[in-house]
This record gives C-alpha cells, structure tokens and sequence, in this order.
C-alpha cells in the first residue's frame, strides 16, 4: 500500500520554502543592515517574528497534510461560517493597524481577519460550484458561489481594506472559469477591470479597447447581442470610471489613483507618488545583479515606506538586481504552473477547484503587488505571498498551499467520501 | 501576465537604470563637512596657550527612542527618568525623527557608558565638538580674544561660490584678538565625509569605505611673540588696577605682553555667547571687554618729555646740544599760575631736565616750538595715526593742530601748546603707541609693527609659514648722537631720577614716569614707559595705571618687574623687589563711583 505521504507533491513545497528563503533574506536585510539602530524595535523585530510565523505556518501545513478529506469536506460550510463570524468580530472588538480595521487580537498575537478569510471564502465558493448538477445551468450556481465571495469581500470593505477585499472580487472569474462557466461570460466579467484600469491611463486607449472588445467579441461568439454586451459593458465602465473620478471622489482619492502612472510629478513626488518613485529608484539602483545583501542604499536608507511587507520585492530588486527579481517571479510562475498541472490531475471538481482557486489567489496577489511595486498598477496594499512580512498573510497562504497539497495528495479519497 | 512584470521589472533595472539610480543616489547620498580642529596657540616660548577639548552632545530623537530604555539612559546621565522623559517631550516639539541635542557637555564617563550600551539606545545620537581652553594662567583676554557663533548677517554676506571657509550654521569664528585677525589660519578649509543618510536624514555609514571623502586642511598653529610668564604675571600685579601694559621686543615689535585690565576669562565665553556671561560682561561699569591697551586714551604725561627732548634736538628749538634752561620752579609764562615744577631745579640741561622730569624746560621747548610741526613729529612717532599691526581694534589718538583747536573751538593760546609740552591737556595717546615709542627709543629711532604671531605651523605637515613683514619698519632718521642724549636721560631716571625705586637689580634699564592729569577731582593717572637692558634693550614697555596717582608709584615698579621677568626668566628676591612689589601691590585705581560722591 502506498504511504500516503508518497503523493504529496514534493516540488511545490521546494518552491515554497524557496520563496519563504528569499522573504526571510529580504526582511532581514531591510532590519538588520548597519541602520538597525535607527529602526523602531517592533520593526527590527520583524525577523525573528516572521521566523516564529513560518513555524507556525508551518505546523498548519502539517496538519492539513494529516486531516483526511472526507473530514475537511465536511468541513467547509462550518469554517466558511466561523470566517464570517470572525469578519464581523474583528468589525466589533478589532484592533485598527494602518487604517483598516481587521485585526483581532488573542493575547500578544493578533490575527488579520481578512486574510484568514480567504481560506474561507474559497473554501465555501469552491464547495458551491462543485456541488453544481451537469444537467442544470451553471448560472444560478455560479451566482451563489460568488455571492459567497462577495460577502466576506463586503465585510472586509466595512473593515477599510479595499486591497484585500479586491482579491475575493478578483476570484470570481478564476473560479468561473474553472467551474465551468461559459469563456463569454468570464470575459464579460474580467472586461470591467480592464477597461476601469485603461481608462486610468488614457481614455483614448479605452476607447480602442472598447472597438477590441467588440471585434473579439464577433469573432468569439458570433452573436451580435454578445458583441453589443461587451461594448456597452466597456463603455459604461470608462464612462461610470471618468465621471468617477472626475465628480465622485475625493481630490485625494483621485491622487491615490491615477498617480501611479505619473508618480514623479511635482504634485506628487512628495506624498501620493512617494512610495512609487522610491520603489523605482531602488529598483534602478539595483542595476543587473543588485548592491548586494544589507547593502541597498533605499533598503538601508529606508525610503522606501512598506519596505518588508507590501514593497518587499522593492528590496530584493535593490540588493539582488535584476537576477534576483527575475528569479523570484520565476519561482512564482514555476509555482502557478505547479498547481495548475496539480490541478488537471485532480478528476473531482471540489479539489480541482480548490487548487485552481488557490493558484488564482496567488496570481492575483503577485500581479497585482509587483505590479504595484514597478509602478504598473495603483499602490494598492496586498501582500506578495510568503516573502512580505505579516503572520495572518503567511499563515493564511500557507494554509492555502497546504490544501492544495493536501487535495492533492488525497485526491484518490474524494470519489469515495464526496 | 509575468512576462508583463518581467518585462516592466527589465524596464526599470536595465533599461532605465541610469535615472533611477540618480534618484537613489540624490536620496541617499550626503556630503557632510568635516570641519579642521581649530588651531592651537603657543606662546614665545613654545607653551601652549589656546588648544581644543572635546565636549560630548547626547542627542535624541524621540520617535526611534525606545521608551522602555528610559532608566538605562537616565543612570547612564545620572539624572532621574524625569529628566529624560521631558528632553523628549522637547525633542519631540523640534521634530520627532530628527536628533535633537538634548544633553550638551556630558562628561566623557557618561558618554562613554552611553556609547557602551548604544545598541540598546535606538534614537540616541552623539556629538563630539571642540571647545576652545586656555592652559596657563594668563589670561590674555584681549590679545587672545574670544570665539561666538556666526550669526546670521555674517552668513548672508558670504560669497559661496568663491569662499572655501564654509561657514555654516553654528559654526565658531574668531570675535577678537588673534581669534579674528587669524581667523582663516586658525580655522582653516572643511573638508567632506560622504555618508549615507536614511529617510529621516539619519546617518547610517561611510559611503564606499571613504572613498571621495576630503580631509580637513589648510588649519594652522599660531606661535606668539608673547611670553605667557610676563603676560600672567602682569595680569597678577593689577589686582584692583585698571589699565593696561604693552611689552614689545624693541628689535621687531614682536608683543610680549599685552594685558587690559580688567579682564574676563575667556573660558565664560569659550562655548559661544552664553547669554548670562555675556551680559554680565557687557553692563560691567568697569567695562572689562573694553581693550585698554589699545584703545584707551589718556594724555601721555611726562612719558611725552623724551619725544619734546628729541623734538627739540632736531629742530633746532634748543641752541646746540647744550643748552641750558633754568628753572625757578616755575615757568615765568603766564605768573607762574599754571607752569609749576615739581621744585627749582635751577639750570637745566636736557639730560638732566629728563632725569628730573623738570616741567619748565618742557614748557619752554614747547613755548619755542610750532604746532605744526609738533603733530607732524607726533604722527612720525606713531602717536595720533593707527599703527600698523595684526590687533584688529586700536584708537588712532589724538595729536591736536591748529586746525583741531579752530574745529573745536578751544582755547588756543600759548599756555595750551606749552601743556602739550609735558604730555599733558587736549592729547589723547594708547599704552600700544607708547610701547611703540619706546621700543623706537631702545632702538635708536626705528618704528617697528607691533604684532602677535611671530609663525605658523599647520600641525599634520609641519609646514611652517612665515608671514610677511605687516609694513616695513620705519627709520625715523634720527641723529644718533640726540637720540644717546634721550637715552641717556632715561638711563638716569632709573638710576638717579624720579624711578630710582624701580631698578632691575643687575640690569642697567632706562624709563620715564609720566602722570596723566585725569579730567575732574580723579587721581592722576600714573603712566611709565622703560626698556631693557640699556646698552642691548631686549624689551621695551608701556604701563598705564588709571586714577592710582604718580607715575613712579605704580606703573614704573611693575613695568621694571615685568621687564626683569623677561629677561631673567624669573624675579628673584631682593629688597628692591620687596619694594617694587609693595608698591605695584599696593597701589589701587581711585573706583571711579567713589570718587564721584
């Protein structure tokens, strides 16, 4: 009989103690270089504090590895409920840290709700869109499943963490498309967010995107209410994004958004763009092979702000250059890559969906952090996994990893108990 | 989706990395002046007189500062926590990420615990800066002079593009004395230390193991032509005096002693202006920041009579070198009401009217002279005229012509122009000039510039510097054989004249007592000028005592100590110490308060 540890997927966890490696070097660096003493102490602790969290994580991996899956299954509408339940408790007895109001505090260790929630919310959606009848239409089922999303997103939008509550949103086509629901309707989906970001950087382009789309759209489905679909859709949203900007929101807000793709101006060099023009310069500092370990004069000076958590890869492109920025989004591609081919080995949906959902949450988290840290994307304040610094973050996407792993693993197990 | 951020992250690194590094290298890079230590003083003799001592800043800057630590630094500081937490609360009021000097002049025990435990003091900065001391016991207030902090006027004035100097913001320079005139020597060119800085304008390290970096130069040692054994003893003889004495070595003007008393100790004043200090020394009523030795005048007295002497000599006013003038103990001008001598000396010749200080041999001169030429010959002598010299404050005097006598609309007539001829009425002449005067009488007639810095030396290379002659010594052309008459009457108020009491026991010297008539009920001024040895004068001297009476009785014995000291290294007893002592000692300025009551 095969040991069931013999199917667990040994070169996914080679990555993943690769990437925590490079986080645990990088904060390091940023804590401990010859400015140590110019850190507060609770910054300079951040070391030996992201150290104790990947044992924990760890520990988490372990455990999820050893639970048999009829028991995790069984478990899903519980933890989706505990998740919920822990949203709101943090919206009540939380703890605010950098304005949002997710933290909730057992003695000296403080939990953030909303990451833990992604556990959850993929959890709860994948066991929707899975328990879906082939004879039925996906539609309703897929509906509930993303209302499943939207909830602990909504929750997590009460709490002031709009980063994060973008990652639930962000799941939603992923799962889609997955789960089976139709391509048109997932491009419809992932067509608002384009056309909302190109309209940020230029209307005109926007509007040829919007011609694209219609053109796409033809050849795609042949139908013409499709094509009129996904031209209104477009539209509407750089129409609804401009009068957002230019009537809705606050001039501040507008600054936080449209900054990035000018973060040098005048107006904003100081304030809204300062993260972007720092994170640029020690980006460029770095060069090819970089300054060198603790040698970074932006890592070192720290002007980049978020230097070991959301700007992480800020430092690793200083010290380590271009080769070591190169590397670390390869370890993410062979990552992603990974579990998609774990992924298409599952035959049951359940797991297959799981997998499939965590490599989206982990796509959607790279993208968008490196994306913000090289000035492609607004400064929007979600991690990059396993190298930012943060305990829930760490915890919550090893816990992801490790069911990944474990559905996996035990994949053989879902045709008898599910 | 990765190879758009693979691609944006090649963009960034590779591509554009020439303008980004800029920005990181605009950000983290500072250049920081390294400014020289400010150069050392010595003395004729190689003592040293002005030199640095560290003086150790504690600086916080509250937002790194660990409040926990708070006790450990307060041991360390020996003051209690509350101490600690209020510097914070002001630190904080500065700017909260910025070190704030909070502790200035720790003592190196506590600098040194502190620098001991540094890594469990995050926020906590240190300064070490230099402050000027002055070892020996002179005080030389004002030849030394004070050092104050530029001040705002001084730094909109200076030309950055062509000055090296780099004054900054709390920067020291020179306020007086030789810490000004020799300010560029003393503090010489800052040099760089590049460093990196954090985002909060910290100091993190070295930038490239010093590479680029500038060493301080170009800051030198000022060796002194002054003797700090005369100056301090000097200072020691005018308990209770006010006044001034002048040493110059006759054969350069080198300054052997240049005290105004009263002083102040330059110690209260060596960490710029502390306000307290400061004003005490600005509303004293003696007014000791006041440089007496040049700048006070007074009339010079009968100091005045060798100048007359040769003045008449050369111009004739006396029929031959031998010419006697005899005196009734009066002058017969004017019913002998004004023109007193000090008693009827009968028939005087020059030497001997010098010896005796006989006023009606003077009066005469003067009588017979034409003023004219009286404040000619004075300017030539240096009276009346700034002299040339490295002391940056002096008073030009007062030589009065006839033109002054018009402005002023004084009285003019015959009795005015014979006052001048005993040094007394409208003249006014500093201690400086009469030290200059003398040292030209040792000499034999020349007028050299009176200076303080004989050379420099910059101290890592060794390399000495000479400086230029400030002007060319001037020959006053005299004939020598008047000159040997002037000296020689000088020689004889030492020996047998109104100094007898002051001779240098073993020392042949020449002098001349002078009283200056102070304006109101005051007593008189007592005002000397000597030099020494006779026949080779090594030191030549000027003494002024205000308001403490004749000239014999206060200035003539310390002048005569002062030159002794000089020469011999020490003033060994002897009764003619004991007497110069007592009355040097003794003898105390009229308070100018009292008086008036």
């Amino acid at each position: 009989m095969r040991r069931w540890y013999r199917n667990l997927d040994i070169s996914t966890l080679l990555i993943w103690i690769a990437l925590c490696a490079c986080g645990l070097v990088a904060i390091y660096s940023s804590t401990h270089g010859e400015a140590q003493e110019f850190l507060l102490t609770t910054v300079q602790n951040s070391f030996g504090r992201q150290r104790l969290w990947l044992m924990i994580s760890t520990v988490a991996l372990v455990t999820i590895l050893s639970v048999p899956m009829r028991l995790l299954v069984r478990m899903v509408p519980w933890i989706y409920l505990a998740t919920i339940g822990f949203l709101i408790l943090a919206l009540v007895i939380g703890r605010e840290v950098g304005g949002a109001r997710s933290w909730v505090y057992f003695g000296p260790i403080g939990f953030q709700s909303s990451e833990l929630a992604k556990v959850g919310g993929l959890f709860m959606a994948a066991f929707v869109l899975a328990s879906h009848r082939k004879e039925k239409s996906i539609l309703p089922t897929a509906a509930i499943a993303a209302g499943a999303l939207i909830l602990p997103a909504l929750l997590i939008i009460l709490q002031n963490d709009l980063g994060t509550a973008l990652v639930f949103v962000g799941l939603i086509p992923v799962l889609a498309l997955c789960g089976g629901v139709p391509l048109r309707i997932v491009g419809l989906l992932i067509l608002f967010p384009v056309a909302g970001y190109l309209t940020i950087l230029s209307w005109p382009v926007a509007l040829g995107f919007t011609v694209l789309v219609g053109i796409i759209a033809w050849y795609g489905t042949h139908s013409r209410s499709w094509v009129a679909a996904g031209v209104i859709a477009s539209a509407m949203t750089i129409g609804v994004a401009n009068f957002a900007l230019q009537y809705v929101l606050q001039p501040h807000q507008v600054a936080r958004i449209v900054s990035f793709s000018n973060p040098e101006a005048d107006e904003y060099r100081a304030n809204v763009g300062f993260h972007l023009v720092q994170s640029k310069a020690a980006l460029g500092s770095g060069g090819w092979f970089g300054l060198g370990f603790r040698q970074g004069t932006q890592t070192q000076g720290r002007y980049i702000p978020e230097q070991s958590t959301d700007f992480v890869f800020s430092v690793i492109g200083e010290e380590w250059g271009f080769i070591g920025g190169i590397l670390v989004l390869l370890l993410f591609a062979a990552l992603m890559l990974r579990l998609l081919w774990l992924a298409r080995a599952i035959d049951h949906p359940f797991g297959n969906l799981v997998v499939a959902g965590v490599a989206g949450i982990f796509l959607i988290h790279v993208c968008v952090n490196i994306g913000m840290v090289l000035g492609l994307l607004p400064v929007i304040g979600i991690p990059l996994p396993f190298l930012s610094y943060g305990g829930s973050a760490l915890l919550t996407n090893t816990t992801l990893l490790g069911l990944a792993l474990a559905c996996y693993m035990r994949r053989a197990e879902f045709s008898l108990y599910v | 989706m990765l190879s758009v951020l693979s691609l944006q992250l090649f963009r960034l690194q590779v591509a554009e990395r020439q303008d980004l590094s800029e920005i990181a290298r605009g950000n983290a890079l500072r250049d920081i002046r390294v400014l020289p230590a400010r150069g050392l003083v010595y003395d004729r003799n190689g003592t040293l007189m002005v030199h640095n001592t560290p003086t150790y800043t504690i600086s916080l800057a509250p937002r790194y500062f660990d409040r926990t630590r708070i006790p450990l630094l307060a041991k360390h500081l020996d003051v209690p926590d509350s101490v600690i937490t209020l510097r914070l609360q002001e630190a904080q009021d500065y700017n909260p990420y910025r070190l704030y000097p909070s502790f200035s002049n720790v003592s190196f025990a506590q600098y040194s615990r502190i620098l001991e435990d540094v890594y469990l003091l995050p926020g906590v900065g240190w300064e070490i800066k230099q402050q000027r001391r002055y070892p020996t016991n002179a005080r030389a207030s004002h030849a030394l002079g004070y050092i104050g902090e530029i001040n705002r006027e001084e730094l909109n004035a200076i030309d950055y593009e062509s000055d090296s100097s780099l004054y900054r913001q709390g920067d020291f320079r020179g306020r007086t004395g030789i810490e000004e005139g020799y300010e560029p020597w003393l503090r010489g060119i800052p040099g760089v230390a590049r460093r990196w800085v954090n985002v909060y304008g910290l100091e993190i390290m070295s930038y490239a193991q010093g590479q680029g970096d500038q060493p301080p130069r170009g800051n030198y040692d000022l060796h002194l032509t002054l003797d700090h054994r005369v100056q301090e003893f000097a200072e020691s003889l005018f308990v209770n005096k006010r006044g001034a004495v002048v040493a110059l070595d006759p054969n350069d003007g080198g300054i052997i002693a240049l005290v105004s008393k009263p002083d102040y100790p330059l110690e209260s004043l060596n960490q710029g202006m502390q306000m307290e200090a400061w004003q005490a020394l600005l509303n004293h009523h003696e007014d000791p920041l006041y440089n007496r030795a040049t700048m006070n005048l007074m009339p010079p007295g009968s100091t005045w009579k060798p100048f007359m002497a040769l003045l008449g000599l050369s111009e004739g006013l006396l029929e031959g070198t031998d010419e006697t003038i005899y005196c009734p103990g009066y002058h017969p001008f004017g019913q002998g009401r004004f023109f007193r001598c000090l008693e009827a000396h009968g028939p005087q010749h020059v030497v001997e009217a010098l010896k005796n200080s006989c006023n009606t041999f003077f009066f005469e001169l003067a009588r017979r002279m034409d003023l004219e030429v009286f404040k000619k010959y004075a300017n030539r002598f240096g009276f009346g005229v700034e002299s040339p010299t490295d002391l940056l404050e002096q008073t030009a005097g007062l030589i009065p012509d006839s033109a002054y006598f018009e402005q002023t609309g004084r009285y003019w007539g015959t009795v005015a122009i014979m006052n001048l001829g005993v040094g007394q009425g409208d003249m006014g002449v500093t201690p400086f000039q009469l030290a200059r005067y003398a040292a030209a009488l040792a000499n034999g007639g020349t007028l050299y510039a009176p200076h303080m810095v004989s050379h420099l030396v910059q101290p890592e290379t060794n390399e000495r510097v000479e400086l230029p002659n400030i002007s060319d010594p001037i020959h006053l052309d005299l004939d020598p054989g008047h000159v040997n008459l002037v000296r020689e009457g000088m020689r004889l108020v030492m020996e047998a004249g109104t100094a007898r009491a002051s001779q240098i026991p073993g020392i042949p010297s020449a002098g001349k007592t002078g009283t200056a008539q102070a304006p109101g009920n005051f007593t008189d001024h007592s005002v000397f000028i000597m030099f020494a040895p006779f026949d080779n004068p090594q030191i030549a001297l000027a003494v002024q005592c205000e308001n403490t009476g004749n000239g014999s009785l206060c200035a003539a014995p310390i002048a005569s100590l002062l030159a002794e000291m000089y020469l011999k290294g020490e003033v060994p007893p002897s009764w003619q110490t004991d007497i110069r002592m007592g009355r040097a000692l003794s003898a105390t300025s009229e308070l100018l308060t009292q008086a008036a009551e």
